[in-house]
């Protein structure tokens, strides 16, 4: 994989941890799916059946899960920018913090490309940081999907790709996991007219 | 023939997540998913006896393994779904339309009940990590929907809050996994990668520190859907505003069953690590998690909610059984997980007459239970008595079976620390009884209608069950049947 697809995706995610915009930040994670696909597909998916699932996956994932999310935030498409979250230049400084204290934890795992094995570590760890520092419902959705496309950004990097029914069943717990976060943030902006979840503190001891 | 049943066993939930859709009216998705349910428990059950009286080695199937110890778990989690199922109807009669359209509240609830259930059962079958990943993802889906199922803003909160932390733990679990299966087969491989005996046989090749680390990631992710502190946050929340039938499922079925993955986990790559760091861990999950909910059983708490951090202490005792790996540890788990299955499952669906006659039952305690209904009063001491571990309860059997093994496993440390705060958690809830008992109550006797005839019902069922339990404990501790209880990883 070159270097610059892969730090363009770390770039990518690092993005959505600023962005305003829900649509923008939506079009950025699946901008990243859609590069992941690509890529499978210029490996040759003939030698691998993995990858071609891989590929099929991934594009389908970058077409249609922003579809579904999009049409979730339609509603709340006039809602003003979040006053409970921290600035951008926190939120980023919070999201490379997580970032690089974790990739000095994580030590190699075995990859021939050890800039993949930063890149996926690194997206984890930015995907988490999503969830930790957007408080917009859609935005921690997305923060999962950031971290998923970090495992098969290295998923991708081996020979043979992931077995098959691994690819599908991830395929499938996406589509479950993601179509019931749609949900919930449909009912979760029907109940407090917006999306901040930080209006969904009342459950303390 | 066994393939066919073992198959049968997660299958008939799915396909009755389907035909509860196909009746017109409320009560027949009903009697649908109850007849489905009756099925369903009737094929695991034929499995798990299978299981159960087969020889220590179990039974390998072409996608499973059915060893003593997943026989016993998929016996629990057939009797818990069923009994589920069947209070279902009487919480459903009075909960509204909640988190879904009114027209197919009923039928929603009820596809994504045996959606859960199928994933459940799958879970305690499956014979391969990767596998067991995508199960309990799955059982994260169906059970997000259904714990914000009442609609109220804090059902959402708790549910969203049980999806974001789920979810994002699992991931940190499937960079485990993927770290694993790379360590095993550098250029990629097939499925048979992460079978659980293929990790066995591979353990000693494998690099300690990659080991490691891939051990530590996926524990920490399954720690986030067992609830062990301090990843613990969302199960209170979650427990205390799914529909009860639905926390019963999730404490005494679900999260036993992420602690058989995280057990067989340990049996198989905990090989390749030195020092025993693997029951380690899950001992300081274990002790951990008991620290943190016995300050919370000595507070005044809803019911649902202090069931809730009752699920925390039970789950740390189980990771103790688990990490002290004897023969009577680990036959103290397997009764462990029967009994607290049964006890908290009862807790749980005293819930429904309580919310039904006590509207501020999810904010406040219950009091004085035995002056206002005797059926729920009846109910709710057996459940508490028995969580506490009040002899003769199957809980101080396995309690004391498990400190036991610790003591043989030279953990005395940790035993001794355990015993205090089991101590402790037993004088919160012994105190916690009398005042939800005896305590000051206002208002007239409730009547005895559905949800109070339903709880008198399941309290006889669960009695017995729990007896069951404590009689078939003792013949256990008496056949020194603990060694074989894994033998499905040999």
């Amino acid at each position: 994989m070159t270097g610059a697809l892969t730090w363009g995706i770390v770039v990518s995610s690092l993005a959505v941890v600023v962005v305003r915009r829900r649509l923008t930040a939506i079009v950025l994670v699946a901008a990243q799916s859609l590069a992941l696909g690509v890529y499978a597909i210029a490996r040759n998916p003939h030698v691998s059946p993995a990858l071609a699932v891989t590929a099929t996956v991934l594009i389908a994932k970058a077409l249609l899960l922003p579809v579904l999310l999009t049409v979730t935030t339609r509603s709340a498409r006039k809602e003003r920018p979040l006053t409970t979250e921290p600035p951008a230049l926190i939120r980023l400084s919070v999201a490379l913090t997580v970032g690089l204290v974790i990739e000095q934890l994580i030590p190699p795992f075995g990859l021939t490309d050890a800039s993949i094995e930063h890149a996926a570590v690194g997206m984890l760890a930015l995907g988490i940081s999503v969830a930790l520092v957007r408080r917009a419902v859609i935005f921690q959705a997305l923060g999962f999907l950031i971290a998923e496309n970090g495992i098969y950004l290295a998923g991708l990097s081996l020979a043979a790709g992931l077995p098959v029914v691994i690819e599908l069943g991830l395929a499938f717990d996406l589509v479950v996991s993601v179509s019931v976060a749609a949900a919930f943030a449909a009912k979760i902006h029907e109940h407090l007219g917006s999306g901040d979840t930080s209006f969904l503190e009342a459950l303390r001891d | 023939m066994t393939d066919v049943l073992v198959t049968a066993v997660p299958a008939a939930p799915l396909l009755g997540a389907l035909a509860v859709r196909l009746p017109r009216t409320p009560r027949g998705a009903d009697r649908v998913s109850y007849i489905s349910a009756c099925l369903t428990a009737a094929l695991a059950l034929a499995a798990s006896m299978l299981g159960a009286l087969h020889d220590p080695a179990g039974i390998r199937g072409s996608w499973f393994v059915l060893d003593r110890a997943g026989a016993a778990f998929l016996a629990v989690i057939a009797v818990i779904g069923w009994l589920s199922a069947s209070a279902s109807g009487a919480y459903l009669a009075h909960a509204g339309k909640g988190l879904f359209t009114a027209r197919g509240a009923r039928a929603w609830y009820h596809t994504a009940f045996h959606l859960f259930w199928a994933a459940l059962l799958a879970l305690a079958l499956v014979d391969n990590l990767g596998v067991a990943w995508l199960a309990i993802e799955a059982t994260t889906g169906a059970s997000a929907l259904l714990v914000a199922y009442t609609g109220r803003r804090n059902a959402l909160e708790a549910g969203w809050k049980y999806l974001v932390l789920t979810t994002f733990g699992l991931a940190v679990a499937l960079l485990g996994i993927f770290i694993l299966f790379v360590a095993i087969a550098p250029h990629g491989g097939a499925l048979s990668t992460l079978d659980w005996q293929t990790i066995a046989r591979r353990a000693h090749v494998l690099p300690h520190e990659t080991a490691v680390f891939a051990l530590v990631l996926i524990l920490a992710g399954l720690a986030a859907k067992i609830g062990w502190a301090p990843v613990h946050n969302w199960l209170p929340d979650a427990h205390s505003e799914a529909p009860p039938p639905i926390s019963a499922l999730l404490s005494a079925a679900l999260l036993p069953t992420v602690i058989l993955i995280v057990w067989r986990l340990v049996l198989t790559l905990g090989l390749a690590i030195p020092h025993r760091l693997a029951d380690h861990l899950v001992l300081a999950f274990g002790l951990l998690s008991l620290a943190v909910a016995v300050p919370f059983l000595w507070r005044p708490m809803p019911w649902k909610r202090l069931l809730a951090y009752s699920s925390l202490e039970h789950m740390g005792i189980l990771a103790l059984g688990v990490a002290f790996a004897t023969p009577l540890a680990t036959l103290g788990v397997i009764i462990h997980i029967a009994g607290h299955a049964l006890a908290k499952s009862l807790g749980f669906y005293a819930a429904i007459p309580i919310q039904r006659h006590y509207p501020h039952s999810t904010e406040q305690p219950s009091r004085g239970l035995a002056r206002l209904s005797r059926p729920v009063g009846a109910a709710a001491a057996i459940s508490l008595a028995t969580l506490s571990g009040l002899p003769p309860s199957p809980l101080f059997l396995s309690e004391l079976l498990i400190l036991l093994g610790g003591v043989a496993a030279h953990q005395v440390a940790a035993v001794a620390i355990a015993t205090v705060l089991l101590a402790l958690g037993f004088l919160g809830l012994a105190h916690a009884l009398i005042e939800t008992l005896a305590g000051e109550s206002r208002g007239p006797r409730w009547p005895a209608g559905r949800t109070v005839r339903l709880t008198r019902r399941l309290t006889i069922v669960t009695a017995s069950g729990l007896l069951a339990v404590t009689i078939g404990g003792f013949a256990l501790v008496a056949a020194n049947a603990g060694a074989g209880l894994m033998g499905g990883l040999a």
